[in-house]
């Protein structure tokens, strides 16, 4: 990393000298960003590029530290137990956490106030798709499949209890169906199965396989959210197929341990918003296919509780099914 | 042929001198990453990936490519000399790579796995640019049913592992199956035999048991015999004698094949072709004995189903985008931030780029052989370090790399305690090789169980509509079945038939 | 040796049984068929017989007088040898959580180098700390490994 060091070196000392808004005594050292998933990933990829644009405006070097296992947990749970004094940040991936949270068997020792969320980069949103020569043309056909012959029809997620599982609950709920779940560990074992026709569709995320759909490898079902994506422009969204409760998405932002004090929290805030709405990091997003959400402050405390809320009540479900 | 002007054009950019220096620095770059125990492939290549950012695409393609094949044989390194597995897929050319080192042929050994390497890489790459599409497609048909049923005949390989003590090793493969239920289970998504510790959620971190098992057991057994030098033998020989050569020219034969058919299966792993290889050899061998003591073909069969895995393994990745292995996957994400989309389209879309690539996998099989021969010598002197020094750097190394993979601290005191696991089941006898194998086929096996159970709705008939996965099935239990209760009847010439 | 294949082959027999409870703990069954527990059960129900036919076979094994003395615990000169490794690396590792990985490791290799039998004081010293300040520099620095810096984050 011998580059970004003298990058990181350069720009904290440019920052130092031009903005002396950082006259209250912090940060006065580098400050880490806790990843709870492993180098290489999309979270940790989304997190290095946000941690290096960040650390312009922030003014100090913000040093990315990978602690995945346990789907995240052990990464939370590091984030919650460190000093609240804003040298320790994290990245709070959602739903990931609310579930981890809502699964009383994983023993979390945090809790949905062991974190305060400053702000939010990224929402990436579900996406249903099948193989590109699929039979089924429109959600309405694979929907109808299903009930057909209920309980015959098999989706597939990236995990149990994934963001992609809650939606598939979501999908049975709202059009009254019932699929066949399959669990799968990540993206590259759903393209094998889908591809590979053992499984009918597959409830993933755009930033995922937006590239194949865009080849025409895959066909794209539906966007689950309340817009279509800028990236699938030609896919619809559910909200508008007349199913507004099937509102599922990951997303991805930047947290502190509970404690860390408000002001703080603010030159955090402000750092990583400019940081998340420059036009580079727009560009870099737009290159994987992963849209930005910024939310901040009010919004994303907001949308923190929300989701938390909405993971319960499908989580309490899939749980039941367990 | 089509694809012969192709890899022709994409020889002529290989060849260029800048790419000819990324594949060098690759090469030498991902060795040294390698012999540092316990970091691995995934990690060393996903440490050096910043590297390449400066690089035009084709450059750092090619080099992140030799960064892996180069950690692949700086595993081996370890293996031989030091008992240490450089990374997860080494562990098999421990159990015979490293007693050659114990008998003075360190440098066969190391040759012979260069050898091997490139072979196995040269003809897989050559496979690969003859069938790749077709293969890949036909890959894709192999799913969660076929995977369980390839993961039962792998354990059903044990027995070929088992040697004299048959009870015994049954014995160690079920402890072993039994540690690799630790974690979250996949039929509810719950932690199981984890105890409320964290760290177990995601199993028995196989790294640091590996090098506890087969590292650190190695330093007790030597601290307590008052070794001076970790190895006191001579060095013999630089490389591989002619008749080594001719001994192992089978293995690497059947090797290459294990290892690229394998290889074009997503999901695999590398451990998987290099222990089935290994047991197909010993069941093959008119001397089975010998393995386990420092049989070359042993080191010859794993090293080269090692290349020609991480050789197939592309296929998957460049015909399909799908990554088939978790270094794999860090190459693939290397790969997008280069901003090249690996996929069916990689081919048509970017035509160029891809057979340049695909030459520099030759050049880079070439470049490794080049490399490492005349180095075995210089590793070899390695040996020559007074154990005092030689034991501390290893268990410095072997803390950073148990430590490294998860900022873990607990993974270190399992390396310790599986140290001394290692240490007593050495001193009784009790083989760990298929302890190791269940560990590594376990969780796989029952995960991919559960996948084809919810494939299929709960229905066990999913198996008989599907021909391949009932023969892998039946027919690996039909062999031990036989071996088992008449072991004595498949090779009734063995004892005159000895050379 | 035998003694000990005895012990180890009853340890083995040990945790089977202990597996064995613990999966009745878990379901056996489940909605799609094998539950958590069905591996898990199976799996130490055949690990408790292999492991009492290993014993019964073990222990009709005629002793053999030729095999000598060998123990399975470290025995004699080198125990100390051996001991010092285990010992030092469980200490190492606990005082990595507090005072972090470069003075853990300054200590460490000293001790152990030491143990083993060198005794030229600057050799002594050189290495530790190439093999402490210097490594850790080496992996933070270069290759982005973070290593442990404990409570004094150091």
């Amino acid at each position: 990393m011998l580059i970004r060091r003298r990058t990181l070196l350069t720009a904290s000392a440019a920052a130092t000298i031009a903005s002396p808004a950082l006259a209250q005594n912090y940060p006065r050292k580098a400050v880490q960003l806790i990843v709870a998933f492993p180098a290489g990933g999309s979270t940790d990829v989304g997190a290095r590029i946000l941690a290096a644009a960040a650390e312009k405006d922030l003014g100090q070097p913000i040093t990315v530290v990978n602690k995945g296992g346990a789907g995240g947990q052990l990464g939370f749970t590091e984030i919650a137990r460190a000093r609240p004094d804003g040298y320790t940040l994290g990245f709070l991936n959602l739903p990931g956490l609310n579930t981890i949270i809502l699964d009383p068997e994983r023993k979390a020792a945090f809790n949905i106030d062991s974190f305060i969320p400053i702000v939010n980069q990224v929402l990436d949103p579900g996406l249903i798709w099948v193989k590109g020569d699929s039979p089924y043309k429109t959600l309405a056909d694979l929907i109808d499949a299903a009930k057909k012959a209920p309980g015959k029809i098999s989706a597939c997620t990236t995990g149990i209890l994934s963001d992609d599982h809650l939606a598939i609950l979501m999908v049975q709920e709202a059009a009254k169906c019932e699929f066949r779940i399959v669990h799968f560990d990540g993206g590259a074992q759903q393209l094998t199965g889908v591809m590979g026709g053992h499984v009918d569709c597959a409830f993933d995320n755009v930033g995922s396989v937006f590239k194949r759909v865009q080849s025409g490898e895959v066909r794209g079902l539906a966007v689950t959210d309340v817009e279509r994506s800028k990236f699938l422009p030609n896919v619809p969204c559910t909200k508008e197929l007349g199913m507004a409760t099937v509102i599922s998405s990951s997303t991805r932002g930047v947290g502190a341990p509970k404690g860390t004090p408000a002001d703080v929290i603010k030159v955090v805030e402000t750092a990583f918003l400019k940081a998340i709405e420059s036009p580079e990091m727009k560009q870099k997003m737009d290159a994987v296919g992963l849209a930005l959400k910024p939310m901040a402050g009010a919004t994303y405390a907001k949308y923190y509780a929300d989701t938390q809320a909405l993971a319960k009540k499908y989580t309490e479900w899939a749980l039941k099914q367990r | 042929m089509e694809a012969l002007t192709h890899l022709l054009h994409g020889f002529a950019a290989a060849l260029s001198l800048n790419n000819l220096l990324f594949a060098f620095a690759g090469c030498m770059l991902g060795t040294l990453i390698g012999v540092l125990p316990g970091l691995g492939p995934a990690a060393g290549t996903a440490i050096l990936i910043p590297l390449t950012f400066s690089l035009d695409a084709t450059g750092a393609i090619i080099m992140l490519c030799a960064i892996y094949y180069g950690a692949m044989y700086g595993g081996t390194i370890t293996s031989v000399l030091i008992n240490v597995p450089g990374e997860a897929a080494s562990v098999v050319t421990c159990i015979d790579g490293h007693q050659m080192a114990r008998q003075g042929r360190a440098g066969s050994a190391l040759g012979i796995a260069a050898i091997g390497s490139f072979v196995g890489g040269t003809l897989a790459t050559v496979a690969l640019v003859a069938v790749a599409m077709p293969l890949a497609s036909l890959a894709l048909k192999f799913g969660p049913a076929e995977f369980f049923a390839l993961m039962v005949a792998g354990l059903c390989l044990v027995v070929g592992l088992a040697g004299s003590n048959m009870l015994a090793a049954l014995l160690m493969t079920v402890i072993g199956l039994l540690l690799a239920m630790i974690g979250i289970d996949p039929v509810r998504g719950a932690p199981r035999f984890t105890f409320g510790a964290e760290e177990l959620y995601d199993g028995i971190g196989f790294v640091p048991v590996v090098m506890g098992l087969f590292g650190i057991a190695e330093l007790l057994l030597a601290a307590e015999k008052r070794q001076t030098h970790m190895i006191s033998a001579e060095l013999k020989t630089w490389l591989p004698t002619r008749q080594e050569c001719r001994q192992s020219a089978g293995a690497i034969g059947r090797g290459t094949v294990v290892g690229f058919v394998l290889g074009l299966i997503p999901g695999v792993g590398a451990i998987v072709p290099t222990f089935m290889a290994y047991v197909l050899e010993k069941r093959v061998s008119k001397t089975p004995e010998r393995f386990g003591k420092g049989a070359i073909e042993g080191v010859a069969t794993a090293e080269t189903a090692n290349n020609a895995y991480a050789n197939a393994a592309m296929v998957p990745l460049l015909a399909l985008g799908i990554p088939s292995s978790p270094t794999i996957a860090v190459l693939m994400g290397a790969f997008i931030i280069n901003g090249i989309t690996p996929g069916p389209f990689l081919f048509t879309e970017q035509p160029a780029l891809v057979w340049t690539v695909i030459a520099s996998f030759f050049i880079g099989n070439l470049l490794l052989l080049i490399l490492n021969l005349p180095l075995v010598g210089l590793w070899a002197k390695l040996l020559k370090v007074p154990f005092s020094y030689m034991c501390t750097g290893i268990l410095i190394f072997c803390i950073i790399g148990a430590y490294g993979l998860k900022q873990s601290l607990f993974d270190v005191w399992m390396m310790l305690g599986f140290g001394i696991l290692g240490y007593l089941l050495r001193k009784l006898d009790f083989p760990i090789a298929p302890a190791i194998l269940a560990l590594i086929l376990g969780p796989m096996m029952e995960k991919s169980l559960r996948t084809t159970l919810e494939i299929s709705g709960g229905s066990f008939a999913i198996f008989l509509d599907r021909p391949l996965a009932l023969a892998m099935l039946v027919v690996p239990v039909i062999v031990i079945g036989v071996l088992i209760f008449k072991p004595r009847s498949l090779s009734p010439l063995r004892e005159s038939d000895v050379e | 040796m035998r003694q000990g294949r005895l012990i180890a082959t009853g340890a083995m027999l040990a945790f089977c049984l202990f597996a064995l409870w613990q999966s009745l703990l878990l379901s056996l069954t489940d909605r799609l068929g094998p539950g958590p527990g069905f591996f898990p059960f199976w799996l130490a129900l055949i690990g408790i017989v292999l492991a009492v036919a290993l014993l019964i076979t073990t222990a009709r094994e005629p002793r053999d007088p030729s095999e000598g003395e060998i123990h399975i615990l470290p025995h004699g000169p080198g125990a100390l040898r051996w001991l010092a490794i285990v010992a030092l690396l469980a200490a190492a590792t606990v005082a990595m959580a507090v005072v972090g990985f470069r003075i853990s490791m300054l200590v460490f290799n000293a001790a152990l180098v030491i143990a083993l039998g060198e005794r030229r004081w600057w050799a002594i010293a050189l290495f530790a700390v190439l093999g402490s300040f210097g490594v850790y520099y080496v992996f933070t620095t270069w290759l982005d490994v973070l290593l442990p810096t404990g409570w004094l984050e150091f």
